[in-house]
């Protein structure tokens, strides 16, 4: 092992879990098929399915997105303490959510149309939440189960509401009428067409605005305290100077990038399902991170999640934090659960047979990662990558698809007990207390 | 005569310390052995390491003179090692029985096979657990779950778990901490009746007193090396108080007379409710003033706990009145008592004082983290909060290798010190605002776990903070620690003050009859009333 990144267990021992996972399914290929370079055919199909046949690389970035959202999701539930096993159903209430807001308007602006049906995708994926955080806080009914019973109850309201009051009169098939353009998730072959709006324009130089503004905030301090001269520093530490180059990085983007995109735009495959939405996901494992790691909303959480005792000695509520973890894990479900309608489905609706299973992976994905939230980035596009690779695999080697969820099954059983990795890597366990993965408490005396 | 158990160039390094450095270390059979040393010094670690927690980096140990490998505690039971650990290893939604079963399920005895499936025999597990209780006089009821029990009962239900894993070598890691001087004398007549039969006892404390009561042997560990090892007679005191320290220690503290001033805490018929609905506090009235410590002494499990939780808004109080700074808070949440002043250390550090995984810096704003300076709107300043930790650390001498150490990592002494730390400077922060909230102290067992320099360095601090105004609540088992601080002791039995003393002429006897329940406050002699009218009378007098 070298280097020190290297060194730590949160860092080698994933990686540890995943080779370990590979070579056992490995095994279990050569077994069944009985030869050994039929192994080696799976591999090099499911390599070539997810980065290097044609679109190969933007397909698994596309059901990276999803994973990466529910993911952390879970992780946020985690951290609070609380294992929202329930995120299938969010996203199936955040996606109805936002095929309702995105189909019941027509000819709104993308400005406006696109930021409202987010939220209703957010919303609907809390309020889902908020139910079992409500039952938790106030009765002490565990999560576990009534997320679970939750997902049941969102995969039928969502049928029924598919093939009932929202279903599409004038299409044949069973699905919600087509979301109005404005609230479209555009793909990405279709930024410099979009761009030519100034509206959607405008849209992006907003956004591309908070974006500058959120970095010089950290950035511009930091730059302070290398400047010995004491008026550049205060200049720097300003609030003027860090608007400043928010709206600076603003105007710029609206003046420049329609005609740049037009000039020179890597994205040429009309074909290609890559969607902004990457940019929601990235953006929100940022979010995710800083709200855990940075505000007092996270220390919050975090406190509750590791020791509710000392929580209340603290003076923190339980029953807000429960509830508040509960949301914002769901709103990051629906909001997966949203990008699926906008952004990915052909039909952009919701059609009848919507299922995902991306909800169960996460939770693997989740516990792979840590609960880090650069961890989910990572995992996420390799399950995301191994979903989409599987079906060149079948082609060229014969090996069942399926072969995937044992290896995904493998990696969380090496994930869920690093003992087993130790042992077989004959590791000594780390010096320090390990932060035990305490997946969920008893089911007695919560708070 | 070989040694039951000798440990030979131990070393064991953590990120940042080097916890036990060529340790040797040799208990004999029959030994009662004590281990002593200053928070941090690497006790526990090497007890780990005997028990197969912990591996060392390098070293040998050997059981009855033959090297062995313990590499988990199950290799260390196999070879007849037992040890109660500092912090409780229950698990608390089981039983008594389940809790010393654990991990002995499938050994010989309580347990029956049927048709090739072992079965747990909670009957004659149970009845063990009365002999075992009964014959070393150690009170626990088998059939009581331990999350109900008070720390001092849990504390024996550890011992025995050992004993009943029939150990040879047995290891109490500060089993004493959480005794009251009573328990620990029975546990000492225990422990002397084991050794008689043979087993051989490691016995960490940092109570002097004790290792004088009943050790055939003494060890010092400073800074992950062993000191020395001496017989009692060679000891004195002084003598290892300097051994621990490396330097003379002042073990008597000298204390101004008392200035009170307006009674900041006002406590009126207040009546409390357990988890069981049983009334712990039941009717007390009290008062402390600006400028003055008023202890409770009282064998644990007397109502303490109970009344430091309903003060500190985690507990609800079923009637009476709870006044601080003039204004009624009975019904105030723990955040508001927070603001309005109150700070706390509990008496369990690991269940309600800290987060175990969160860092020192952290812990350390564990109750000021929502609001200015540590934070502004919901941005966490992690430059002031490094920077109020950095002071703590060196304010309060805690041993970590850095503020971002995890607290679960650091010795048990230091922890505490880790929560000192914290509830006196918000304490203090008080204080230096004058028009800023009165300044309470409810301190529980504040010196719980911790050496004899730390000890004297907390007592400075509580004094100092009564001399600057603040008015401090002391519930301590410790009858020392009480008479050495307090200004006026009250003594809490079965729920109620029986009578409330003027530290400067309370005597132990006096004060021990009246937590034994024996003497009641109107037969003190100064007083006619009944307990209760006369506290009442205090209230009002003040
Ligand atoms: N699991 C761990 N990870 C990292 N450091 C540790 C760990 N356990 C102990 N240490 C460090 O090793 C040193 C010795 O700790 P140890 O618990 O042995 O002290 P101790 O003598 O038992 O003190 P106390 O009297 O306070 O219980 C301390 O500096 C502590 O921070
Ligand atoms: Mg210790």
């Amino acid at each position: 092992m070298v280097g020190g990144f290297f060194q730590q267990s949160s860092v080698y021992m994933p990686l540890l879990a995943i080779v370990t996972a590979f070579v056992l399914g490995g095994v279990v290929i050569w077994v069944t098929s009985g030869s050994l370079d039929t192994v080696f055919l799976a591999y090099e199909g499911l390599l070539r399915g997810a980065l290097f046949k044609n679109r190969g690389l933007s397909e698994s970035l596309v059901a990276t997105i999803p994973y990466i959202m529910l993911s952390l999701g879970i992780a946020v539930g985690f951290k609070a303490g609380l294992f929202n096993i329930g995120v299938e159903g969010q996203f199936y209430i955040g996606a109805v959510a936002a095929a309702w807001m995105g189909a019941s308007l027509q000819g709104v602006p993308a400005i406006i149309h696109l930021p409202l049906t987010v939220l209703a995708g957010a919303i609907g994926g809390a309020i889902w939440a908020a139910i079992p955080g409500f039952l938790k806080a106030r009765t002490g009914a565990h999560e576990v189960i009534t997320t679970i019973m939750m997902n049941y109850i969102a995969f039928r309201l969502t049928e029924f509401l598919i093939s009932g009051p929202l279903r599409d009169p004038n299409a044949a098939a069973v699905q919600t009428p087509r979301i109005a353009p404005g609230a479209e998730l555009w793909s990405l072959y279709a930024v410099p067409e979009r761009l030519q709006d100034p509206l959607n324009a405008l849209l992006v130089a907003l956004i591309v605005a908070g974006v500058g503004f959120v970095m010089a905030r950290w950035a511009l301090p930091r730059l302070a305290r290398r400047q010995r001269d004491e008026g550049r520093a205060a200049l720097l530490n300003s609030a003027l100077a860090q608007a400043g180059v928010g709206v600076v990085a603003g105007l710029l983007a609206f003046a420049a990038l329609p005609a740049l995109t037009r000039l020179w735009w890597p994205f040429t495959d009309q074909y290609d399902r890559l969607h902004t939405g990457l940019f929601v996901a990235l953006a929100a494992s940022v979010g995710v991170w800083w709200l855990l790691w940075k505000t007092t909303i996270g220390f919050e959480l975090r406190t509750v999640g590791a020791n509710p005792s000392a929580a209340r000695y603290a003076g923190m509520s339980i029953t807000r934090n429960i509830m508040l973890g509960m949301s914002i894990s769901g709103a990051l479900a629906g909001m997966a659960g949203m990008m699926e309608v906008l952004g990915v489905s052909i039909c952009r609706c919701l059609p009848l047979f919507f299922s995902s299973g991306y909800g169960f992976d996460a939770i693997a994905i989740s516990l792979l990662a840590r609960n880090d939230p650069l961890g989910i980035l990572l995992s996420s596009f390799l399950f995301g990558a191994m979903r989409n690779g599987a079906d060149l695999m079948e082609l060229t080697s014969g090996v069942s698809k399926y072969i995937i969820s044992l290896l995904q099954a493998l990696l969380l059983l090496f994930v869920a007990a690093p003992p087993i990795v130790r042992w077989l890597y004959r590791l000594r366990a780390p010096g320090g207390r390990e932060e035990s993965a305490t997946v969920t408490r008893g089911w007695g005396g919560q708070a | 005569m070989t040694p039951a158990l000798q440990a030979i160039g131990i070393t064991r390094r953590f990120p940042g310390v080097l916890a036990n450095d060529r340790v040797d270390f040799e208990l004999e059979r029959g030994q009662i052995h004590a281990l002593l040393g200053e928070n941090g010094a690497g006790k526990s670690t090497l007890m780990n390491i005997l028990y197969g927690l912990c591996q060392p980096d390098s070293g040998e140990i050997r059981v009855n003179g033959r090297p062995v490998k313990i590499a988990s505690p199950h290799d260390a039971i196999a070879q007849g090692i037992g040890m109660v650990h500092q912090h409780f290893m229950l698990a608390p939604p089981l039983t008594v029985a389940e809790n010393i079963m654990l991990g002995q399920e499938l050994k010989a005895g309580p347990t029956r096979v049927l048709g090739g499936l072992a079965v747990l025999d909670r009957r004659t597990a149970s009845r063990r657990i009365r002999e075992l209780s009964h014959q070393y006089g150690l009170d626990v009821d088998p059939d009581a779950c331990v999350k109900d029990l008070p720390v001092g009962a849990q504390q024996r239900v550890e011992i025995v778990k050992a004993l009943y894993s029939a150990a040879d070598i047995l290891i109490l890691d500060e089993p004493t901490a959480v005794l009251t001087p009573q328990e620990a004398d029975e546990l000492f007549v225990i422990m002397r009746g084991l050794a008689k039969q043979g087993k051989s006892i490691v016995f960490i404390t940092h109570k002097l007193r004790e290792v004088f009561a009943v050790s055939d042997r003494i060890s010092v560990m400073r800074a992950g090396q062993m000191v020395g090892s001496l017989a009692p007679a060679e000891a004195t005191r002084e003598k290892l108080a300097e051994m621990m320290v490396g330097r003379k220690v002042i073990l008597a503290i000298d204390k101004a007379p008392a200035h009170p001033r307006q009674p900041l805490l006002e406590v009126e018929a207040l009546r409390v409710a357990d988890d069981r609905q049983h009334m712990s506090v039941d009717g007390v009235s009290f008062h402390v003033r600006a400028g003055e410590i008023l202890g409770v002494a009282g064998v644990q499990g007397n109502g303490q706990t109970e009344l430091a939780e309903a003060l500190t808004g985690l507990r609800k109080a079923v009637s009476g009145h709870i006044r601080m700074g003039g204004r009624d808070v009975t019904r105030a949440t723990t955040r508001h008592l927070i603001e309005s002043g109150v700070a706390h250390v509990p008496e369990d550090r690991q269940k309600h004082g800290l987060v175990l995984s969160f860092s020192v810096r952290d812990n350390l704003v564990l109750c000021a983290y929502y609001k200015p300076p540590c934070a502004r709107g919901i941005a966490l300043q992690f430059p002031i909060i490094e920077e109020h930790a950095r002071n703590l650390v060196r304010l309060f001498d805690v041993r970590t290798p850095g503020t971002a150490t995890p607290v679960g990592s650091l010795s048990g002494g230091n922890q505490q010190k880790v929560i000192v730390a914290r509830e006196l400077s918000r304490l203090l922060s008080h204080q230096a605002d004058p028009a800023g909230p009165p300044p309470i102290l409810i301190a529980s067992q504040p010196t719980r776990g911790l050496d004899v320099g730390s000890i004297e360095f907390i007592h400075r601090q509580l004094i100092q903070a009564r001399d600057q105004g603040a008015a401090v609540l002391l519930i301590s088992a410790e009858l020392d620690e009480i008479m050495t601080l307090s200004d006026r002791i009250a003594v809490m039995y079965k729920g109620r003050i029986l009578d409330t003393l003027d530290a400067a002429t309370a005597t132990r006897e006096h004060l021990g009859l009246l937590m034994a329940g024996v003497l009641r406050g109107d037969d003190a002699g100064e007083h006619a009333q009944p307990a209760q009218q006369i506290t009442h009378g205090d209230v009002k007098a003040s």
